[in-house]
């Protein structure tokens, strides 16, 4: 323990010694440890937690994927369902005992308005959820009660519970709060209970509930927009506990058998041939431990390739750690030599050396856990800019801590170990008389072998970057079909402040008018939702005269509902026909506008100006006439190629429908969400100018979000700016490490050379071909890593294909400024020490010999 | 052939200015064979640095062959040194990398010769070496005086005027060392001027004049010193 304590004080001591050495080692190690554990600690909070829920190892999804909001008839192609309606989720709570609780929950959550007394309303995010969702989950409450079976029933008086995070931040922590009756969306609800602290829900997302209502109060809210007692509306995930034992195969097959015996009741999966689709269908079960998995889907990939780019980041520093701890070792021979000539023994030489890697990799590693915590804060703020309450904490946890060790350990082990091997192998005698000084320089040979390996690295990272970089350029700059500059959006809830439909053509007529007399508004335009805010709305199209679609074929189409002269606004010009104007009343001939890509799926080869279609049944077919046609533009994501899109306007309800599941639809469409409105220039205080207007029609209104529509459409590229820096950042981080490592070796090089370049300038060298002399060693270096680094980079660039978007993996441009860069980056780090070799003075050299 | 006034060269160490030549006067003509002499740390290789152009701190007035030496700046003083000069060292200094052939090349490398023509020399000095049956092996693979007879083959394959040589023979047994010497002798009498540092009486026998330095200052010169010794201010 003493000889111990004796070596690391003398290791602290060296280090103290060489502080230009130990700055560089700390600095590459914190930067290699940070970044990983950074990733390490996003990849544990995101894709690797379990949410606190009790016994998770008992929780089970129904269903796998990541489906969202509402959807109807066959999911997917492969018969894959993961959303049920809340006739087949009540199937399966009957016909499934082996779940000792089956909880279900609203797939996609909604924005409620809240208001408590006479306090202005507030925009919450509210779930629904079954009776027995927190008892499922194993959640009891922090104050109060959670809900329990009873309080799901179509009779029961309607209650809520908060969240934790919700009571804090929206009710200041008012413990009277419970048992008081709060607003939502206009109808009262009581205050059972609030949720323990760190419950956010059944998943992690960056924007989880505020409180939690139960499923049986949806048609009191929703009113005949209701869809939880439409068999056909899938908008419910199902989560259970499963008794102990339960075979999860077996279970899965009955859930599966269960599904398609419940579908052959319902015409809509049975008519027009559909029931040959019925035998595929399928359910998959998951371990729910997690939670609902949707974030994990969505951003799985891209933290992976993080992960994978952040172990190449640790890779160079490695690399350069090795390749310090080589030179210092070299450096330090006769210091060793000296030492074991005075008597000491090998082993003691090796530990001390050892112990000098360890701990300098610990600093490393403490620094490294500081860089983590900032960089996993930051790197956060970035991917989920617009979150309110993110369950995901930055703080590095137990598991990373001893990642960070763990790495640090195994570094210092791994690269103390040969150093300390070389430096007590030498010939004592050969070191002391000095006859080990060469002028060649075979012995560097591994550090110029770590160079190659970091450069070949390097381009990966770099070429990565540029990949990404301009896939985020292309996506942010491509042609999205539609103008957005001095455009705004506010986004409001008609619904929510109580606007019946009877009431909202006034509503919109005010609203148009009164933004429309703004001083420099040149244009307002309503819709149900707007362009590339993230929202999307589906149905399946039958042109008149044509049967109804066989099951799998693609017959579907997003559409919305505009108001008159709304493409004007957003700067989608018409190509045929004409757009909707004030001419276009409820009494008038149903009409809707369709895109040029809904004329070629439907109406290929013919004038689709007078011909008629309609959604979901033949006899709906004749529904609405089509009167304009508009250029493509992208409405939902700005990844795909534009769909098939019609528009409908705000003033056209169809009356025909008999299913109270499309009356629902129609009834739930005539709410506006969106108020578009274009500006003659860019504006300074449009929000408060918004604000105000809207609050002078109807001070129940509430702005639930407002911002430029630039804002909105760059929002969607959240995942892609953030996967595009760090990867900028790490391709930057892995150039200075190489070139940090470059200009090492070639500096250790240089100054072994000294005598071999004094030798050379006696001989008539001039200082020119000196630094040629050092370059071309560089050259060498950097040339064998282009070589390994290219055919690298085209396999990366294979892998990286998903996450790209119009540009190709194999960019010759992304490549070429990858190794111009590098090779600049290599020219300098080579020639700062190539410049020093030059300047050796001949006779300063010799006597160094 | 090379005339020095009032040479003068020192250190600084920390706040202590030493002093290694101080007003050295010395004219050596074409075609001698000099010898340099004195104690350790009289400043014998200093003077042979400055005579090599090696060393460019120095003050004082340096003509060679009636150049002035002391008005050229670092690369005129290289390109001179190049065309005019070759030097031997007492640890001969031939790089390890390169084989016989290559080290013997490589002044020739550093002018603007063309390949064949360089080869054909080397090749003409391996011969006048008689180190042809060595001329691709690596200096580990030769014995001392092998190493120094290929560091002389260098130092004169591009016909210098002046040979300077320091300490050639202290690595070298007895034998080796009088075949060095006699080399010297039979290159200067082929009309290279030679200047040599040596602590060795036996090989100061070799040359025709004997310069001995003492503490920086010319303490002796057979053929006569030029000023009084002792002027110091």
């Amino acid at each position: 323990m003493n000889k111990l304590w004796q070596d690391v004080r003398y290791g602290l001591r060296q280090l103290r010694k060489s502080p230009g050495f130990t700055l560089t080692a700390v600095i590459t190690l914190a930067l290699g440890i940070g970044a990983n554990a950074a990733i390490f600690t996003l990849v544990q909070g995101i894709l690797l937690r379990s949410l606190p829920f009790s016994d998770p190892n008992q929780l089970y999804r129904i269903g796998d994927k990541d489906d969202c909001c509402v959807e109807g008839g066959f999911v997917g192609d492969n018969g894959d369902f993961d959303i049920y309606s809340y006739d087949l989720y009540l199937q399966f709570k009957q016909s499934a005992p082996e779940f000792e609780q089956l909880a279900a929950m609203r797939a996609g959550f909604g924005g409620f308005s809240v208001r408590r007394g006479n306090e202005i309303a507030k925009e919450l995010t509210g779930e629904y959820v079954s009776g027995n969702y927190f008892s499922t989950l194993g959640i009891g409450s922090y104050l109060g009660r959670v809900f329990s079976d009873s309080d799901d029933t179509p009779s029961a008086a309607p209650v809520v519970v908060l969240s934790y995070e919700g009571w804090q931040n929206e009710f200041a922590s008012d413990t009277s709060i419970v048992g008081s009756t709060i607003s939502v969306e206009t109808h009262p609800f009581t205050v059972i209970g609030i949720a323990p602290r760190g419950f956010f829900g059944d998943r992690i997302t960056g924007n989880p509930p505020m409180f939690w209502i139960p499923l049986n109060t949806e048609p009191t809210i929703s009113g005949n927009g209701s869809i939880l007692h439409h068999p056909d509306s899938n908008f419910l995930y199902a989560v259970g506990r499963v008794k102990p034992g339960t075979p999860i195969p077996a279970l899965q097959a009955k859930l599966s058998a269960t599904m398609r015996e419940w579908m052959k009741t319902r015409p809509v999966y049975t008519e027009n041939g559909a029931s040959a689709e019925i035998p595929k269908q399928h359910v998959t079960v998951v371990p729910a431990g997690g939670g609902i998995q949707n974030l994990q889907q969505e951003a799985g990939d891209g933290l992976t390739m993080l992960m994978i780019l952040s172990s190449v980041v640790l890779l160079i520093a490695c690399a350069n750690i090795a390749n310090l701890l080589l030179a210092r070792a070299t450096a330090r021979k006769a210091e060793v030599s000296l030492r074991m000539a005075l008597g000491s023994g090998r082993s003691r030489l090796v530990r001390q050396i050892f112990t000098e890697s360890v701990l300098l990799s610990l600093i490393g590693g403490l620094v490294g856990l500081a860089v983590a915590y900032a960089g996993s804060r930051v790197i956060l703020i970035l991917a989920f800019p617009g979150a309110k309450h993110l369950p995901v904490s930055a703080t590095p946890s137990w598991q990373v801590l001893g990642f960070a060790f763990g790495i640090s350990l195994l570094t210092g082990a791994l690269f103390g170990t040969t150093p300390a091997w070389i430096s007590t192998h030498a010939q004592p005698a050969e070191v002391l008389r000095g006859s080990s000084r060469s002028t060649s320089d075979r012995s560097s040979l591994p550090q110029k072998a770590l160079v190659v390996f970091q450069a070949a690295l390097s381009l990966v990272l770099l070429v990565g970057a540029a990949l990404m970089t301009k896939s985020l350029n292309k996506l942010e700059h491509q042609n999205f079909g539609l103008h957005t500059e001095n455009r705004y959006v506010a986004h409001f809830d008609p619904h929510g402040a109580g606007y019946s439909l009877d009431r909202l053509p006034a509503l919109y007529h005010e609203i148009q008018n009164r933004f429309e007399s703004l001083p420099g508004v040149t244009g307002v335009g309503l819709a149900m939702y707007s362009p590339l805010e993230g929202d999307n709305w589906g149905e399946c199209i039958i042109q008149q005269g044509h049967p109804a679609p066989r099951p799998g074929e693609h017959c579907g189409s997003t559409w919305d509902r505009v108001s008159a002269g709304y493409l004007d606004v957003i700067g989608v010009p018409k190509v045929r026909g004409r757009e909707f104007t004030d001419q276009d009343t409820a009494t008038s001939l149903p009409v809707a506008i369709v895109n040029e890509t809904f004329v070629k799926r439907f109406f290929p080869n013919q004038d689709p100006i007078g011909r008629h279609f309609g959604i979901d049944d033949v006899k709906y077919s004749g529904s609405w006439e089509i009167i304009g046609v508009f250029k493509d533009f992208k409405i939902n994501n700005p990844k795909e190629e534009p769909r098939p899109v019609y528009l409908r306007p705000m003033t056209q309800y169809y009356k025909p429908y008999t299913e109270s599941g499309f009356i629902s639809t129609e009834d739930q469409s005539m709410y506006a969400n969106s108020i578009m409105l274009r500006f003659n220039r860019p504006q300074q205080d449009a929000d408060a100018l918004i604000r105000r207007t809207l609050a002078s029609i109807d001070p129940n209104l509430t702005i639930n979000d407002l911002r430029s529509l630039d804002a909105q459409v760059a929002d969607n590229f959240d995942q892609d700016r953030l996967l595009a820096r760090l990867t900028t950042l790490f391709g930057v981080l892995a150039l200075i490490l190489a070139s940090v490592g470059l200009y090492g070796v070639t500096s250790y090089l240089v100054v072994r050379r000294t005598s071999e370049i004094g030798i050379r300038m006696a001989l008539g060298s001039t200082r020119g071909r000196v630094v040629q002399l050092v370059l071309r060693s560089v050259a060498w270096q950097i040339g064998l890593g282009l070589a390994l680094g290219i055919p690298s980079t085209l396999l990366a660039g294979h892998y990286m294909k998903s996450q790209l978007y119009g540009v190709s993996e194999y960019d010759a441009t992304a490549m070429i400024a990858g190794v111009v860069v590098l090779c600049c980056c290599a020219l300098i780090a080579g020639f700062i020490p190539a410049r020093r070799a030059a300047s050796i003075e001949p006779m300063q050299a010799l006597r160094t010999e | 052939m090379i005339e020095l006034n009032k040479i003068e060269r020192s250190y600084r160490t920390g706040h202590t200015e030493t002093w290694v030549l101080r007003h050295v006067n010395l004219t050596i003509k074409p075609g001698e064979f000099v010898t340099i002499m004195g104690p350790s740390g009289a400043g014998k290789s200093s003077l042979l640095n400055v005579l090599a152009m090696l060393d460019d701190q120095w003050k004082g007035e340096f003509f060679f062959d009636g150049e002035p030496v002391h008005r050229m700046n670092r690369k005129q003083r290289a390109e001179l040194a190049r065309r005019r000069t070759g030097m031997v060292f007492q640890s001969y200094h031939l790089l390890d990398d390169l084989s016989v052939a290559e080290n013997i090349d490589l002044p020739l490398s550093y002018k603007d010769i063309p390949r064949a023509e360089r080869q054909a020399l080397v090749a003409d000095t391996l011969d006048k070496f008689q180190i042809v049956g060595k001329k691709d092996l690596f200096p580990s693979q030769l014995s001392g005086g092998q190493q120094q007879l290929v560091g002389i083959a260098r130092a004169v394959i591009h016909k210098p005027s002046l040979l300077l040589a320091d300490e050639p023979t202290g690595n070298l047994h007895s034998g080796q060392a009088r075949e060095i010497m006699e080399l010297f002798k039979k290159l200067n009498e082929e009309g290279t001027t030679i200047i040599q540092v040596t602590h060795s009486e036996e090989n100061a026998k070799f040359g025709s004049r004997i310069i001995e330095l003492r503490d920086g200052w010319l303490y002796s010169d057979t053929a006569g010193i030029a000023q009084p010794v002792g002027v110091q201010s």
